[in-house]
């Protein structure tokens, strides 16, 4: 019952702030919604009792990412993003792709949806530690690899830059 | 003969019995020669009567409490008892419970930021040689921020013409939200802690970034080119000081085995040899270095000078907050003051061993006198900062963050781990 609310809830705020992204005049207003729907679905995570990943969510989506875009609107932002129109001619394509994307995240999610865990998620930080540093080890440290190759290209391109 | 000039008379100052005054004699300078010997003064003596009074009345006072958690703990279960005999069902309880717990919570902040506004105005008129607030309550200013606190509720709430009027009203609510929440998993002491959670550390760091959002917010929706600009530069300037912040707790983190921070406090009880405590400050250089970084790194995080370039009154007026008044305005000042609390706290908890006494003899007093003893001495040195170092400029502010704070981090770390092998 009170799951059922707080995910109803947690669900509108997702859906409307992801609307607004799309549709609100204004980089700025989008980038605000980019980080209150981003903020939901850190709620999502903790009312599924996944306590890691929500603080995860919210320290890299929240308080990095999104931080970042605002940063980015303020220093690249002009008066005119303000009154600008955030939809042009390609509507359209872009809507149908959408649908194609979210029937066939439908059909995937259908697959799932009969099947409910036998237990609540005993949320603790040892048991993904050991997943990410024992079983996975090695995706592990291949996605710590491209992050370091793409930080040393940002250093490359700013080097260029400043000659 | 310039000689003579420079050297007053120091003998003294002669008390009149008459008016209960001092007569200074002509060639004393105040405050310099007055400060040469103190102890001759009445009003210092009895200055330093009224903190011995305080300190003692205090920690008598904690004594005679004793724990709180243990002793409230029946009271609910009292409570709870008597609302299921009358068919109250328990998740109201349980739900009810909550609130009454947050809202106690939620004091946390508030009475914070009443006290350590006027202290800190006492602290800066003292280390300037003025008197600060003195006027309103019945001693030394004790009411004065009640006093402004009622000011701005009466000021008026100007927004400006240009200004986007509903993110600028959102972003003093978006800075204040995460002041609080974050305080969920800190702990005041041995079992006072609102939610006992496995990752507090990690909350702590995540939702306390989610205050940069409302500071961002501010500085854009105020159409202000100052604002602006504060806002650019607290976003860029807190981003960056949360890495060194972070790296700092991590030698701690891998030393406990633990994220949750009551854990992390709790396993730095005991002692070396029966004197020196096991407090984290006590391990050789990793010790230091991360509480030095996380210091540093804390007074950034929290705006204040000497890293309030955000809000340098110099070069961009008031910064993110020029434009906001009346209550809007002392949210953000409450989150500040919140911030500089939860950073205290943390510090007690992550490296002064929490709720334990610094010797073993000292046991006597319970673990929220500690920990609060603890925050304040620390909060102290935060407002101390305040008045001892100049600003930073903005360039050399991030040369300095990442070109020293980071790499010395992060070397932390790896001492850390030199540390573990070397003890395990």
């Amino acid at each position: 019952m009170i799951e059922q609310i707080v995910f109803y809830m947690l669900a509108s705020v997702i859906l409307l702030s992801a609307l607004g992204v799309v549709l609100l005049p204004g980089l700025m207003h989008s980038a605000l919604c980019l980080g209150l729907c981003l903020a939901g679905v850190a709620g999502i995570f903790a009312s599924l009792g996944s306590d890691f990943i929500f603080a995860a969510q919210i320290l890299v989506y929240v308080g990095g990412i999104a931080v970042l875009i605002l940063f980015v609107v303020l220093l690249a932002g002009s008066a005119s993003d303000k009154v600008t129109r955030q939809i042009n001619e390609a509507w359209l394509p872009s809507l149908l792709i959408c649908a194609a994307f979210i029937w066939s995240f439908l059909r995937i999610t259908a697959y799932f949806a009969g099947i409910t865990a036998k237990s609540a998620a005993a949320p603790t930080v040892k048991a993904i530690a050991a997943l990410l540093l024992g079983d996975y080890a090695v995706p592990f440290e291949l996605i710590s690899i491209v992050l370091l190759a793409s930080m040393t290209g940002a250093v490359l391109f700013g080097r260029r830059k400043a000659q | 003969m310039t000689e003579e000039i420079l050297q007053p008379d120091i003998s003294g100052p002669v008390f009149n019995h008459a008016n209960g005054r001092l007569l200074m004699p002509e060639t004393r300078y105040w405050p310099t020669d007055m400060w040469k010997s103190p102890w001759s003064l009445p009003t210092y003596r009895r200055g330093a009567a009224v903190l011995a009074g305080l300190i003692t009345g205090g920690a008598a006072a904690a004594w005679f409490l004793g724990e709180i958690g243990p002793r409230l703990a029946p009271v609910y279960s009292f409570i709870e008892a008597y609302a299921l005999a009358y068919g109250v069902p328990a998740v109201l309880i349980q739900i009810f419970w909550t609130f009454i717990k947050g809202g106690i919570l939620l004091l946390a902040p508030l009475v914070n930021a009443l006290f350590a506004v006027w202290w800190e105005r006492k602290i800066s008129a003292h280390i300037q040689s003025r008197m600060g607030p003195m006027y309103v309550g019945w001693w030394h200013g004790v009411l004065q921020t009640v006093a402004d606190g009622i000011k701005l509720f009466l000021k008026e709430d100007i927004v400006p013409d240009c200004a986007d009027k509903i993110v600028h009203w959102l972003a003093p609510v978006v800075v204040v939200i995460p002041a609080i929440l974050v305080f969920a998993p800190v702990p005041f002491g041995n079992e006072l802690v609102f939610a006992d959670i496995d990752i507090g550390t990690v909350y702590v760091f995540a939702v306390g970034g989610v205050s940069v959002m409302g500071i961002i917010m501010a500085g854009w929706s105020s159409g202000n080119k100052f604002s602006l600009l504060g806002g650019l530069r607290s976003a860029a300037q807190l981003v960056s000081y949360e890495l060194p912040r972070t790296f700092a707790v991590l030698p701690v983190v891998m030393l406990a085995g633990t994220l949750n921070i009551a854990e992390i406090a709790g396993f730095q009880a005991g002692y070396w040899g029966g004197i020196i405590p096991r407090w984290f400050i006590f391990y050789p250089v990793v010790g230091q270095v991360a509480f030095i970084v996380f210091l540093i790194a804390s007074v950034a995080e929290t705006n204040r000078v000497p890293f309030d370039i955000p809000e340098a009154e110099s070069e961009l007026v008031a910064g993110f907050n020029t434009e906001y008044s009346g209550m809007k305005f002392a949210l953000f000042f409450l989150s500040e003051f919140a911030y500089v609390l939860l950073s205290c706290l943390l510090m007690a908890a992550v490296f002064f061993g929490g709720g334990a006494a610094p010797l073993p003899f000292l046991e006597f007093l319970p673990s929220w006198a500690w920990f609060l003893s603890k925050v304040l001495i620390l909060m102290f040195c935060f407002l101390w900062f305040r008045w001892t170092f100049p600003r930073f400029r903005v360039d050399r502010l991030m040369d300095f963050n990442w070109k020293f704070l980071l790499p010395v981090s992060l070397l932390n770390i790896a001492a850390g781990g030199i540390l573990i092998w070397l003890l395990s």
